[in-house]
């Protein structure tokens, strides 16, 4: 034994997830796509921080404010009667340009038919508002995404949407794969009748519609968080996971070097976590970073008929629910930014998504 | 080039081969020439073999004749040249070569299975030919279709033309594709692979099925094949192809017997014979440096039991099976191993053959306690291994080891080979600390002829047989008292093979370890075997000394299946005689 | 196939009793005691107490959840809080308005994705291809909501092309008046994501051996794309279309809402808003079964296109 000289100094080879890194690189699309969702988490996290948009609620604008970029490539001014040299002090007349008050009138109606909270929300943000409202500032004319119906300022409101929208999409997809592989783990190695429970649990929760079933929970839950929605979104999204994982268990736990772990008298943990997991978390990450898109999504949703976060918190679906009224002004930028926005992350990620699975699972090319 | 086939000269040549160069494209970088320039003739009204191990380009050849290559990733550089009937049919345009493939030049494939459309049938699939190349009704084409299966040998043609091809078994369903590549009655059959996936009893009807057909059309056939054996029969010319380049060319004969190039030599030499066992393979290494070793000279090693030597292991009534759902409240059985008894004597070889679906993987198995035993004992040690607990079990464990068929799929592809070796040490307790059982990894790297470098490399840097290689050491780290080998040389290369071979005889002798070697290759089990099992649907059939099974089997099965085994070149066949 | 078809049904039960489970737990145990709901909508305390009473708020819960499988069994989940209608009333007028919307959507965005997604598998890593998946891919990330706003605002409201919202009477008129732009939003949205899908089913099957066999016979592409690779590929296309029929029902509910189409998805937004529990247990028990018999339909097709199926 001692004839043998070890080489210490040897440098190790590089794993899978090292050559599965260096084909991610070299992929430029892949690249470009992860900065874009690095930014975008990156300013989840100052967001949330309070760095920026902490004043998002602060009506720094005139009501409906231009884009500062569109307002130069517009013919006619700024709809007549814009409140610029009229009294401040009442803020829900300013809240309705009487210009096109017949709008307003009709917005009013329909909002209040499809939305039953819409007389609770703007309660809350006339409350906001007058309590924002006191100091009178000067509004500004334009900001760089235009201002909403109270003159918020759509940039600050886009950051702070898009700190509820990503979190609660990863949260929840956190969640819901991590739930997914458990159980899917635990029914494809040791099959039997833990499969047949775990079989059941997947069938009830497959015959069920998916937005369905979030639908019934949101219905009987009267208050509503954040985490109740990542809770929500993690216990009804688990499916798609745990059939995946499963059946990767199920072929690896056949395959031969796990046979052969068996054959050294590697315990069943130690096959399930130190040899298959390594192996099918790829698909883990894949999985991770598909439901990431797919909640975002539904968050939005959600969000939208008022069954997502709470009314105080702003996220890109709230934002939507917004813009449909503004539409029929023809104010569309708070449309623009938050879709804009959105789309923009969800194709980073989803092409990134992509690429990623290419580059872990190099056969499929 | 000599006798009748010396005629067949250069200018009769129906493909001419010039020149041709292949590129498969890896990444956006990296390019592999796969062909390497080679140029060689197919004559008319012949067969040639087209030999090589893999990655030798011998597929990618054939491929590139009919333009069947992915577009995707390789491609044919200029000035390469297959020439067929004065037109260059790399030139050719798509709409050219559609005309030329299936009927003027067909080709049939390894995996007779996967090569058949699933959900269309064998009638359909048969037609479709029929009626593209020949013009006919449906009704001709039907007529056509049953006349075809009855000539490549299908029984009841008439009602198999409506069967689908997972109605059939692996030889009839290659029976199909040769029905429908000779269909058009075309000039050139390539046969890439066509009897590897098949039992060597089939692998024997399809030879000699090509072989009639060939004669009777007065077609010429490629044979693409990894084993020389399988060709010396039916070919009348050979190439010889390795690492994208043509080592050697001629007629069957010369290159049979008196090959020119080393490459060829050892190809010749590595196989084990039937005919003596040698001490020790010829391995390729000794033929590429010049010092060329003849198999029939080696000094031979004898085995077989005198029936005086211990036994290590006594199996009782072995049985397994296994149960499918069939009907409202159905079971059916499936008896896979059906009361198998048998002894394995200290520091021997007990050969285990048989065909596909014989069970002899599940006996290895079930020994190991993979698969759980329905019946029978398995006394090891004075205890019967297949009723101890599973926490009794873990100290026999490491006394039976197994190395499996796949080089590619035994290891785990996220360790590192050190991680891989020293795994069972740290499950057993073998070796203090973490720096002795790193040492004694290093010595069994060594044991087992790796270099020190493999400790921190992944699995996924080394070739089949260094992966076979890994395995084994993985195996010695825990001393087993007896190994399965599960047709652990049957995924390699005959030059691979043959230096794994060696390896697990010098261990043997070293380690005195009883080895159950299952294998389908009956060459291979009469060489390394003391005594041999033959199995045939779950049962053992017959069981004798090896050397006494080989020279007088007394079982019908065990003589069809010996008379199956390819002879290899036995002098000018019957076609030149 | 009747042994198969009686064992399937047979099996369908535990998943049945799962759902009702299901439904129970969230209505019975974490809705709990729907007076503080009933409160705000029905101001006779009465018909309240009626309710209550109904449901056996006030029984423990075996006792209830006992009420529940007999209105499962019986079909009869009584009448609506808010409106007072019969559940099966409502059920049976909402189902046709949604498959107006939605059989037509089905058959058109179904053909349209596997015939672009052949065509797109031909050309596979080409420039067009990459093209495409990226299109796609940008087409899939914008929200549904931004869809349908923006088209009912531009095509309906200042175009003038299609009515903005609304349902008539009569069957065509609805079929091609109301359902078109509807249809049209619900096919922008689908295609592009199923379009992805079955292209990768296609591709799967590009690379079998058996398409290397058509080659080798001499087959011309479009053969063997739309004969011997289609045919494969429509087993996992059919069950990913069948899994998702049911879900499409409930789904639609965000087009049903913008364009006042009185469909099963609307009357589930309907429900859930007005807090109307009976019609949301209903819908979802039923929607669960339908998704149960579509599934063993999917089976039975597979029949027709998969030989080697066997329906033991």
């Amino acid at each position: 034994m001692s004839a043998i000289t070890i080489p210490h100094e040897h440098e190790v080879s590089p794993g899978l997830w090292a050559l599965a890194w260096r084909r991610l690189k070299a992929d430029r699309i892949a690249m470009i796509s992860l900065a874009i969702v690095a930014f975008f988490v990156a300013m989840m996290l100052a967001s949330s921080l309070g760095l920026v948009a902490g004043d998002w609620s602060k009506e720094v604008g005139t009501n409906y404010a231009t884009p500062t970029w569109f307002k130069d490539d517009v013919a006619p001014p700024p709809p007549p009667g814009t409140p610029e040299g009229k009294p401040q002090d009442d803020p829900t007349v300013q809240a309705e340009p009487h210009a096109e008050g017949k709008g307003a009138e009709d917005r009013k109606d329909e909002s209040s038919v499809v939305d039953p909270l819409a007389d609770v929300l703007k309660e809350v943000r006339t409350e906001t508002a007058n309590a924002v409202q006191a100091p009178v500032v000067a509004r500004l004319e334009t900001l760089p995404f235009g201002a909403d119906k109270w003159g918020r300022d759509v940039l600050k409101k886009v950051i702070k949407g898009s700190e509820t929208s990503i979190f609660v999409g990863l949260a929840s997809a956190v969640v819901a794969v991590f739930l997914g592989t458990i159980l899917g783990a635990l029914a494809g190695f040791y099959g039997k009748w833990i499969d047949d429970v775990m079989n059941w649990f997947y069938n009830i929760f497959t015959s069920i519609p998916y937005l369905l079933l979030i639908l019934a929970i949101a219905a009987v839950l009267n208050k509503k968080g954040m985490f109740t929605i990542i809770l929500i979104l993690g216990l009804t999204g688990w499916t798609g996971t745990f059939r995946l994982i499963r059946g990767e268990y199920l072929k690896h736990k056949e395959r031969e070097y796990v046979r052969a772990a068996d054959a050294i008298g590697a315990s069943n943990t130690r096959r399930m976590f130190v040899h298959i997991f390594p192996n099918v978390s790829h698909v883990v990450l894949v999985q991770i970073s598909i439901l990431v898109v797919a909640f975002i999504k539904t968050e939005v949703i959600l969000s939208f008929l008022g069954f997502g976060v709470p009314v105080d918190v702003v996220s890109w679906g709230s934002m939507l629910n917004e813009a449909q009224s503004e539409m029929i002004l023809g104010k569309w930028w708070q449309l623009a930014a938050a879709g804009t926005t959105m789309a923009i992350l969800v194709t980073a990620f989803s092409l990134f998504t992509d690429a990623l699975r290419d580059a872990l699972d190099p056969k499929l090319k | 080039m000599n006798g009748d086939s010396g005629n067949k000269t250069m200018s009769e040549a129906l493909v001419s081969v010039r020149n041709l160069r292949v590129n498969f494209r890896i990444d956006k970088r990296t390019t592999f020439e796969a062909v390497k320039k080679i140029s060689f003739d197919i004559p008319r009204n012949s067969t040639v073999a087209l030999v090589g191990e893999s990655g030798s380009g011998k597929s990618v050849t054939a491929l590139s004749i009919l333009g069947l290559l992915p577009h995707e990733n390789s491609s044919v550089l200029p000035g390469s040249e297959v020439l067929f009937g004065g037109r260059n049919l790399l030139d050719l345009s798509q709409r050219e070569l559609r005309d030329l493939r299936g009927k003027e030049i067909s080709m049939i494939f390894q995996e007779p299975m996967s090569s058949l459309n699933p959900v269309f049938s064998v009638g359909f699939q048969l037609s479709e030919v029929l009626r593209l190349h020949m013009g006919l009704s449906p009704g001709q084409a039907r007529a056509r279709g049953i006349a075809l299966l009855g000539e490549v040998g299908i029984p009841e043609p008439e009602k198999s033309i409506d069967k689908y091809p997972f109605q059939m078994s692996g030889g009839q369903q290659q029976r199909v594709m040769i029905a429908m590549a000779i269909a058009c009655e075309p000039k050139l059959l390539i046969a890439d692979e066509p009897t590897t996936a098949l039992d060597v009893t089939i692998q024997k009807q399809i030879l000699e099925l090509i072989g009639d057909l060939q004669k009777k059309h007065q077609m010429s056939v490629l044979f693409i094949t990894h084993d020389l054996a399988v060709v010396g029969e039916i070919a009348d010319f050979v190439v010889v192809m390795r690492d994208g380049e043509i080592r050697e060319q001629g007629a069957a004969a010369d290159v049979f017997e008196r090959p020119r190039d080393a490459y060829t030599q050892a190809l010749l030499q590595c196989r084990p014979q039937l005919s003596r066992r040698a001490q020790r393979l010829p391995v390729i290494d000794d033929f590429m440096s010049g010092h060329p070793v003849s198999y029939a000279d080696a000094p031979e090693r004898q085995r077989g039991l005198t029936g005086a030597e211990p036994i290590v292991l006594d199996v009782v009534g072995l049985s397994k099976s296994f149960y499918s759902r069939e009907g409202l409240f159905g079971k059916r059985e499936f008896k896979a191993v059906h009361n198998v008894s048998f002894k394995l004597a200290k520091g021997k070889t007990l050969g285990l053959v048989g065909e596909s679906g014989s069970g002899k993987t599940t006996v290895g198995l079930t020994l190991m306690r993979l698969h759980e035993a329905t019946g029978g004992k398995a006394i090891f040690d004075g205890k019967d291994i297949l009723a101890l607990s599973n926490k009794e079990f873990m100290e026999y464990k490491r006394r039976i080891q197994i190395i499996f068929q796949n080089p590619y799929a035994s290891l785990n592809p996220r360790f590192t080979v050190g991680h891989i070796v020293t795994e069972p040490m740290l499950i057993h307790g073998i070796g203090g600390s973490e720096q002795e059982r790193t040492n004694m990894a290093f010595e069994l790297l060594a044991k087992v002829g790796l270099p020190e470098v493999s400790f921190y490399k992944y699995p996924h840097e080394f070739s089949g047989g260094q992966r076979q290689r890994i395995a084994i050491a993985r195996c010695l780290t825990m001393k087993p008292d007896i190994l399965i080998c599960d047709e652990s040389v049957s995924a390699l290369d005959v030059s691979v093979q043959a230096q794994v071979l060696n390896l697990l005889q010098d261990l043997q002798d070293e380690f005195q370890m009883s080895y159950i070697f299952i294998s389908h290759d009956l060459a291979v089990v009469k060489y390394i075997s003391d005594q041999v099992m033959v199995m045939n649907d779950g049962e053992i059939v017959e069981m004798a000394n090896s050397d006494d099974i080989y020279l007088h089997p007394q079982h019908p099965y065990t003589q069809r299946l010996l008379s199956s085994i390819p002879r290899g070149w036995e002098g000018a066949h019957p076609k030149r005689a | 196939m009747t042994a198969y078809i009686i064992r399937r049904l047979w099996q369908m039960i535990p998943t049945l009793l799962g759902v009702m489970l299901l439904v129970f737990v969230i209505f019975n145990m974490v809705g709990g005691d729907p007076a503080y709901v009933l409160a705000g909508k029905i101001s006779n305390q009465e018909q309240i107490d009626n309710i209550r009473k109904q449901l056996g708020v006030d029984q423990p819960y075996h006792v209830q959840l006992g009420i529940f499988a007999k209105q499962v069994v019986t079909g009869d989940f009584g009448a609506s809080w808010s409106t007072n209608e019969k559940i099966s009333n409502i059920l049976g007028t909402r189902l046709g308005p949604s498959l107006m919307v939605l059989v037509p959507l089905l058959f058109l965005e179904t053909l349209l994705a596997i015939a672009f997604a052949l065509a797109v598998a031909y050309v596979r890593g080409s420039l067009t291809d990459r093209a495409v998946m990226i299109v796609c891919t940008a087409g899939m990330s914008i929200s549904i909501l931004v869809y349908i706003i923006v088209f009912q605002y531009w095509l309906a409201y200042k175009l003038g092309w299609f009515p903005v919202q609304g349902w008539g009477n009569g069957f065509w008129e609805n079929l091609f008046v109301y359902s078109s732009l509807p249809i049209l939003i619900g096919l922008v949205v689908s295609i592009a994501p199923n379009l992805r899908l079955y292209r990768t089913f296609v591709l799967d099957e590009i690379n079998q051996d058996y398409v290397r066999t058509a080659r080798a016979k001499g087959l011309s592409d479009n053969t063997i794309l739309w004969t011997h690779v289609l045919r494969n590929a429509s087993i996992p296309i059919i069950t990913h279309v069948m899994a998702g029929l049911p879900g499409l029902l409930v789904g639609a509910f965000l087009i049903e809402r913008f364009f006042s189409i009185p469909g099963i998805g609307r009357e589930v937004i309907l429900a859930v808003e007005r807090s109307d529990f009976p019609v949301v247990k209903a819908i979802t028990i039923y929607v669960a079964v339908a998704t149960m018999v579509a599934n063993l339909l999917a089976d039975l097709m597979y029949k027709a296109v998969d030989p080697r199926v066997q329906l033991k």
